[in-house]
């Protein structure tokens, strides 16, 4: 049996090496290549790569191997120490440079440029390099060099004022993802780059604003001021964004469901719940008479009228009574059936089990050495027909790759890698 | 035609969030996408708000112009025969086809990817739907909102009892990061053997890549991840707190201590913690989130918030307000990056766009305006197709290009 460690694990991008030096601000860059089969090599100092001490950890014991960020984050990567704050690595970092396609670094602005390692220095060693620089906000403006954490992204990027409840905090997402927008960006605008280089045979600098990449994460509202005058706000469990407010989520019997009460040439879920509610005894005469037909998106934006308003508002009471008695996977069932537009507010529970990802064989397992155990894992992002993407593998432990990468690719002697060891270069 | 995309041509049928602003990321950088519409059957997003001036119209939506820029837009009715007849006839001369529409559709018109690239084995077709071409649920119909929920974003807020979903249609903007990487190394490996594929991408799968550890855990553990408000597991105090209004305007800014000397700069800002032991090292300032978000928001709530975070941010410490849209529009980082281009639309004038949050030092992109429907319909059959005027304004009256 082939050594799942060695095997060659296929994917599109697997004639590729790309070299890792993110933190949580651009982790995803590199698993985006690796899942599609790309050599990731994650350089890491030698007391382990930040991500590794991101909580949670599993069965909550702390440890370098044992980060669920980490674990899930860095999977399919290979690594190697570099304590890249030496000349000695810096040399051997260089040599990793020259048979490397991309590069992709999130340090603080300026950091990676003051140990020499710039954009021009870099491309020296190999003019083709491709090298993907994420940063909080931007290279050239005021904040540049800013501190910053993911809930500062949502924050300087507009999402956070509009998620939370009135009157109550504006709300982050809820696990730290912006790092994980900025570092898919990456990915796509390594790839375009790649494809220039293809027709150029140059490389060049791609630099990554996450706070651009925040502002993406909104519906287009930030040109509402300008446009309509109006500054949109935090709406809660309500639909933002029209005048005639409307409940977005409703409680069910055990959790929530997503549900927003429309007509026009939507009306189908409106009408096929009454008629639902009808089949149950729960639908008083006067609902039945309503003609959602009429209730097109724009009236809600439109219709000020208090008779309509009214009107909605005693819709969605009976929708929230009727709701109540049944379960959300119950209701997601009907939905199906149905075809309307109604959701439940999944848990990572539900996901886990869901019928849809079951049939699509969607999530996957490796055995994870370090901790003697299995992991289960979110499967392909999308499925290629010619060529498929990687099968998942673990994260790597600290600096596991660093005899083949060092030894057998860069030609060091034992005795080289035992020095380089015994001085904390790697 | 520059940018780093140039030569490639897309033949798009995607329509609302995820598809456009997938092949909005070849368009921008020199790709020719043309997007194939109808009156019948325009994108969604030309009927939604926000309208250039506040007044709607179908040329005049700036959510459509936002994520359509720098393509071109043809309008065939695709519910006729020759309508589908002439699209058919348009696809060999492009590299990929692209849909969003619900599974079975493009089946259902005779352009599936085994109709299509029978006699064109390099076509690139990529096909996203909220839960892929197959499984039960794959002709589920909906939205972003619904697509967030189902796939776990919606389970957020306070706390359990007091739910508060992210605004928007969130997963619209995680999947076309996924379809456009997955594009891009479908077309690298052409390149390299000459072979076109299929894409099925499920925005639902693409998602949960943005929850991965907490599916992981679960498999693992049993934890379930549960709404914790502005809590981190990592850092504290984190969260946003409240300034003083301006105006009728909340003012609140975002702040997040990382470590133990952070901590000491924000007491020399804020003042010292009135507690009897000292919080100095992270583990204890994890433990009392809630004591030090109290501290916190007591200390500031009569402070300007601009001011504050200047002060923060000079003593190191990792802070930013909260900004709302006419901030964003003020942002001088964001105009930096060149992030608020205005582009001329022919029937409705300058509109502003959202720019690129990725910058090419070389090889720049260079938004241009999103097209009227059917802007370019003569244009496009003209060239591609040879159709002469006189033939393109018959299939007009008839309805066939309508």
């Amino acid at each position: 049996m082939e050594d799942p460690r060695t095997a060659p694990r296929g994917g599109p991008l697997a004639s590729y090496r790309v070299l890792d030096l993110t933190d949580d601000r651009g982790a995803m860059c590199g698993k985006m290549f690796a899942d599609a089969g790309a050599d990731v090599v994650k350089i890491e100092h030698p007391n382990g790569c930040p991500t590794r001490r991101i909580p949670p950890f599993l069965d909550g014991i702390p440890g370098r191997d044992r980060g669920l960020y980490h674990l899930t984050y860095n999977a399919g990567k290979r690594s190697v120490t570099l304590d890249l704050e030496r000349p000695e690595a810096r040399r051997l970092f260089l040599r990793l440079v020259e048979t490397s396609d991309f590069l992709v670094e999130s340090f603080s602005v300026g950091y990676f440029d003051s140990l020499g390692l710039d954009y021009e220095s870099l491309s020296r060693s190999n003019p083709r390099l491709i090298y993907l620089t994420i940063t909080p906000f931007g290279d050239r403006g005021p904040a540049a060099r800013y501190k910053s954490t993911d809930i500062i992204s949502w924050a300087s990027g507009g999402m956070m004022y509009l998620s939370g409840i009135p009157g109550r905090p504006p709300l982050q997402m809820s696990l730290p993802q912006a790092g994980l927008h900025a570092g898919a960006e990456a990915a796509v605008a390594g790839m375009l780059a790649h494809l220039e280089r293809e027709r150029s045979s140059e490389g060049q600098r791609v630099v990554i604003d996450t706070q651009a990449c925040v502002v993406w994460t909104m519906l287009s509202e930030s040109p509402y001021p300008l446009l309509h005058g109006d500054v949109l706000r935090r709406s809660g469990v309500k639909s933002g964004g029209q005048r005639v407010s409307r409940t977005l989520v409703y409680p069910c019997n055990d959790g929530h469901v997503m549900f927003l009460l429309t007509g026009g040439a939507y009306s189908h879920s409106a009408e096929q719940i009454v008629e639902w509610m009808e089949e149950e005894g729960a639908a008083p005469d006067w609902i039945k008479a309503v003609d959602f037909s009429t209730w097109s998106p724009e009236k809600f934006s439109t219709d000020l009228s208090d008779e309509f308003v009214r009107l909605v508002g005693e819709c969605e009471d009976v929708v929230t009574d009727f709701f109540s008695r049944f379960s959300r996977q119950e209701i997601y069932r009907v939905a199906l059936e149905r075809g309307l537009m109604i959701a439940p507010v999944a848990t990572v529970e539900d996901i886990a089990v869901d019928e849809q990802l079951a049939a699509r064989e969607y999530f996957q397992t490796a055995w994870n050495e370090a901790l003697d155990r299995e992991l289960t894992y979110v499967g392909p992002f999308a499925k290629l027909s010619a060529a498929p993407l990687a099968r998942v593998a673990s994260a790597p432990q600290l600096g596991q790759d660093n005899e083949v990468v060092l030894g057998e690719e860069l030609g060091l002697r034992s005795e080289e890698l035992q020095y380089l060891y015994a001085t904390s270069v790697i | 035609m520059s940018g780093v995309a140039a030569g490639l041509r897309v033949l798009d049928f995607t329509w609302y969030g995820v598809g456009p602003i997938t092949t909005k990321y070849l368009a921008d950088n020199g790709a020719e996408v043309v997007k194939i519409e109808s009156m019948a059957r325009p994108d969604g997003l030309r009927l939604a708000s926000p309208w250039k001036d506040g007044v709607a119209g179908v040329n005049r939506s700036q959510l459509f112009a936002n994520y359509n820029s720098s393509k071109k837009s043809i309008t065939i009715d695709m519910s006729t025969e020759p309508g589908r007849k002439i699209a058919r006839a348009l696809v060999p001369h492009f590299d990929i086809v692209a849909d969003s529409f619900t599974a079975g559709t493009m089946d259902e018109w005779g352009f599936g990817y085994e109709q299509l690239s029978a006699d064109d084995p390099s076509l690139i077709q990529l096909s996203t739907c909220m839960q892929g071409q197959t499984g039960p649920h794959s002709r589920y119909p909906g939205f972003g909102n619904q697509m967030a929920s189902i796939s776990g974003f919606y389970y957020s807020g306070y706390s359990e009892k007091e739910i508060a979903p992210p605004q928007g249609p969130y997963t619209d903007f995680i999947a076309p990061k996924f379809a456009c990487f997955a594009l891009l190394c479908a077309i690298d490996h052409r390149r390299r053997t000459g072979e076109g594929q299929f894409i099925d991408l499920s925005q639902y799968e693409a998602a949960l890549h943005f929850l991965a550890p907490a599916v992981t855990d679960y498999f693992a553990t049993g934890t379930v991840l549960r709404p914790e408000g502005n809590r981190s597991r990592r850092y504290s105090p984190h969260g946003a707190y409240r300034c003083a209004d301006e105006g009728a305007e909340e003012r609140w800014i975002a702040i997040a201590v990382q470590n133990d000397a952070e901590w000491q700069s924000l007491l020399r800002i804020l003042g010292s913690w009135p507690g009897p032991e000292e919080l100095a090292l992270h583990c204890d300032r994890l433990d009392r989130f809630v004591e030090l978000d109290e501290y916190v928001q007591d200390r500031i709530g009569n402070l300007v918030a601009l001011e504050l975070v200047a002060a923060l941010q000079s003593a190191g410490v990792a802070a930013y307000p909260v900004q709302n849209c006419l901030d964003l529009r003020g942002d001088e980082n964001l105009h930096e990056f060149g992030f608020w281009p205005w582009l001329d639309q022919t029937e409705c004038g300058p509109m502003p766009y959202d720019g690129m949050a990725y910058r090419f030092d070389r090889t720049p992109g260079v938004l241009s305006a999103a097209p009227n429907i059917g802007e370019h319909t003569e244009e496009i059959l003209g060239e591609v197709l040879g159709l002469s005027s006189g033939e393109i304004a018959n299939l007009v009256n008839e309805g066939t290009l309508f």
